[in-house]
């Protein structure tokens, strides 16, 4: 059955958590893919703008409608099976489950009530001695499958296991017309930049966009490219641009003993180049994630008014900087604490400076602290908005190879500096990918902060970075394809959008206007 | 000094649901270290002087050497496991015992025993007053502050009274509170820990009869246990299409 209403101009589907405020006149909430296919066969028909909504933690206005009406994909909420294929196990999920569902079904094994997608894959993977995890966790569990998909979502241990894009096998997606599309991975290739896919009797010839994609780094601006690419890639991280995704197959990997450990350095600058050293290191971190003196000062302020807020005990006085990683906790430990110890040392660290944690209780703190610096930053940019209501978040989202890391940090003091603005840095430092969030307290603010911007993403390009690593383009950084691709590019994309959505149904304005 | 710290492994009841029958649905929670028992801990590590001694002590199976390795990470200083096949099922009686028996072989020169005041899955709060019964000393029961000088002075709390006593040496207290900001160890704390060998003893070691131990020693007979279900009136409508919801609420109601 299709829900469906008018939209109130206040309603929480006209925005995300990048707070920027969108309209649409009506909501449609599909209970299954057949709702899905009438919604979208009706909206192309009628040439009506259709915007795909999921869980709204998008940080770029992705499902934020500027005209038309919104799909919400709420009700695709259930996980439908396990199957296993020569990469491993698998879990065959509804778009809209969210990454903590999908984790805590895992860690439960939960399987009984899911169908085998292979033969007795449910018994066998009871019967693993092995625990198995999803190894992509953006810091966002509370975003869905789908979305993941849409905007390659990545996380903190993307610097081991790779964005979302490595672990999807297999999407059923929903083509502007109401054909289906089951693709699963290595099924259809494309030859020198062109597909040729088969739909409904008929091949739909698509054209890849000429420019090439930065793989070296992390990054999620525009469209991935290849001359002989995979199908799947090209929807995943589309950002709902050419459909609607209702379900998708998603590996999980063993799990393997782990512990969390935050080591507290004097400045900023200690950290950094501590973790130059780190990298090449015996040590092998799962992610490395840093904290300047801003973002804990942050967590102090919160902790002060909120004892509870982290559930940590207080950050100590004697930091000025922290950096967080996992390690395996395996036989080895010890000797790579003392490789460790060695290398902070040198930049004024200590083992005596740190929190270490292994039980599950304990872990889960360390990422609720990770957490807290962007959603103290996200409350506290909701809380502008009423006596602001054009003010949204104004947070960096730029990758550079590690090597250029020392620049591109120069640049945001630079640029930030001159203009008065005051900022946080927190984030993957593993992957030179660190977010700046600005700290914005008027509207004057909010436009300095976007002119900022502009030159900061320049300067990744320059660095050989992306000004988008993981959080996708959506409606709000569309500036940065041209930034990144020229004029050429940006063409080169609408053709691919207009050749598998000609009445350019699917969230107008995500990624090229 | 030297404290004597008993603790309990238990499952992490914050994750623990009931299913429609009223039973526990433990798979997949994990297990962690009494959280009151971490209170007992956090309080010694507080007066402790760096030469006192800190011993602590867990009946439980293997795994339970997990929860006591915490303790060596947040500060103890020796450590022992009580297992053995014949204490499953012991109640408060039997489990006492043999903590008892422990002490009397293996610490009898402590000054004094903490405890938490109850086991987060067990609950019934009864162990530290066993024990000190059995071991004929003076129990302190619900304390939250401590004060070490030439005496020792404990407030206890019993919500309708609020006593401070003067705590004679060999006494056995159980706490109530602590931070619920759980401490952190530095990776230093954990390294030390890792060098410290958790000894188990089982109950010939202890010197304990068969009949003295577990479900053979235990004076509880359990009927059957369940958790108390309550039922709620209330029904739930889909809200996913308020103007429907309403009309549903409507026909409800009137
Ligand atoms: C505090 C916080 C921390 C975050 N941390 C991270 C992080 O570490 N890494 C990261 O990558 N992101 C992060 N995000 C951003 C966000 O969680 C991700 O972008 C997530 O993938 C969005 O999922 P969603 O279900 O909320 O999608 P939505 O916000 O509802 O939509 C996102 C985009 O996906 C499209 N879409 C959604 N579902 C479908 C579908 N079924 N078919 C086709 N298109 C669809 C929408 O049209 C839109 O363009 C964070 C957000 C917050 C608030």
């Amino acid at each position: 059955m299709i829900h469906s209403r008018k939209l109130e101009s206040d309603s929480p589907y006209l925005t995300d958590e990048s707070k920027l405020s969108g309209a649409a006149d009506m909501l449609f909430i599909p209970d299954d893919e057949e709702d899905v296919v009438k919604i979208v066969v009706s909206h192309n028909s009628s040439k009506t703008p259709l915007t795909i909504s999921a869980m709204r933690t998008g940080v770029c206005g992705g499902c934020v409608p500027k005209e038309g009406d919104i799909v919400s994909m709420e009700k695709f909420n259930k996980i439908i099976g396990i199957g296993k294929d020569d990469k491993g196990y698998f879990i065959r999920t509804q778009a809209a489950v969210t990454v903590k569902d999908l984790n805590e079904i895992i860690r439960k094994k939960l399987y009984s009530e899911l169908q085998n997608i292979t033969d007795d894959a449910i018994e066998c993977i009871l019967s693993e001695r092995t625990d198995y995890f999803y190894p992509v966790d953006p810091t966002e569990l509370n975003g869905s499958i789908g979305g993941n998909i849409s905007t390659n979502a990545s996380g903190p241990r993307t610097y081991k296991y790779g964005p979302t894009r490595d672990w999807v096998r297999r999407i059923r997606i929903i083509l502007s017309d109401g054909n289906v599309l089951d693709i699963l991975r290595g099924e259809i290739k494309a030859k020198n930049r062109v597909f040729s896919i088969p739909v409904d009797g008929k091949n739909i010839t698509v054209h890849i966009p000429s420019y090439e994609f930065n793989r070296d780094v992390k990054n999620t601006t525009g469209l991935m490219t290849g001359p002989d690419m995979d199908l799947i890639d090209l929807f995943i991280g589309s950002e709902g641009m050419f459909g609607i995704i209702t379900e998708a197959d998603i590996y999980i990997t063993e799990w393997h003993p782990l512990m969390s450990n935050i080591i507290f350095f004097p400045s900023d600058d200690n950290a950094y180049n501590f973790v130059k050293e780190f990298v090449n290191s015996h040590i092998d971190p799962e992610f490395i994630e840093f904290f300047d003196t801003g973002s804990l000062n942050l967590i102090r302020k919160s902790k002060k008014n909120d004892p509870k807020f982290t559930k940590m005990p207080d950050i100590p006085d004697y930091a000025g900087s922290a950096i967080f990683f996992d390690i395996s906790n395996d036989e080895n430990i010890v000797s790579k604490y003392n490789e460790l110890s060695q290398i902070a040392k040198i930049y004024g660290g200590s083992l005596d400076h740190s929190w270490c944690g292994h039980e599950l209780k304990d872990r889960e703190r360390f990422f609720a602290f990770r957490h807290s610096v962007p959603q103290t930053i996200f409350e506290y940019v909701a809380s502008l908005k009423g006596s602001m209501p054009g003010m949204h978040k104004m947070g960096t989202d730029m990758s550079v190879p590690l090597d250029h890391l020392d620049e591109m940090i120069d640049s945001y003091s630079e640029v930030l500096t001159s203009k008065k603005l005051e900022y946080v840095i927190f984030g993957h430092i593993g992957n030179g990918h660190l977010h700046v969030e600005i700290i914005l307290k008027s509207m004057d603010d909010l436009s300095k902060a976007k002119k900022a911007y502009r030159t900061l993403a320049l300067r990744s390009i320059e660095l050989g970075g992306s000004p988008s690593a993981e959080h996708g383009i959506g409606k709000i950084k569309s500036e940065y394809i041209e930034l990144l691709y020229g004029k050429q590019g940006v063409e080169d994309i609408k053709k691919t959008k207009r050749e598998l959505d000609p009445n350019w149904i699917f969230c107008p304005g995500n990624v090229v206007e | 000094m030297k404290y004597v710290i008993l603790v309990k492994q238990v499952p992490d009841t914050t994750r623990i649901k009931v299913d429609e029958n009223g039973n526990l649905i433990r798979q997949g929670v994990p297990s962690i270290l009494d959280p009151y028992c971490e209170y007992a801990l956090d309080m010694v590590c507080r007066i402790r002087k760096p030469e006192d001694s800190v011993i602590v002590v867990s009946m439980g199976p293997p795994q339970a050497k997990e929860s006591i390795f915490r303790c060596l990470e947040l500060g103890a200083n020796e450590a022992y496991l009580l297992s053995d096949k014949a204490f499953a099922g012991a109640d408060v009686f039997a489990t006492s015992r043999t903590l008892t028996a422990f002490i009397r072989k293996f610490a009898a020169d402590y000054d004094l025993i903490f405890c938490g005041k109850q086991a987060a899955d067990g609950d019934t709060a009864e162990v530290p007053a066993e024990t000190a019964a059995m071991l004929n000393v003076q129990q302190f029961c619900y304390s939250e502050n401590i004060i070490i000088s030439d005496t020792i002075k404990v407030t206890q709390n019993y919500n309708d009274e609020i006593r401070v006593c003067t705590v004679p040496k060999g006494s056995v207290l159980s706490v109530s509170i602590g931070d619920i900001n759980r401490r952190v160890p530095s990776i230093s704390d954990h390294i030390k820990a890792l060098n410290i060998e958790i000894k188990t003893l089982d109950r010939i070691a202890l010197g304990l009869g068969m009949y003295s131990v577990g479900i053979k020693g235990s004076k509880t007979k359990i009927e059957s246990s369940y958790s108390p279900r309550y039922e709620h009136s209330g029904k739930i409508i889909d809200g996913t299409d308020p103007s429907e919801a309403a009309k549903l609420l409507i026909k409800e109601v009137l």
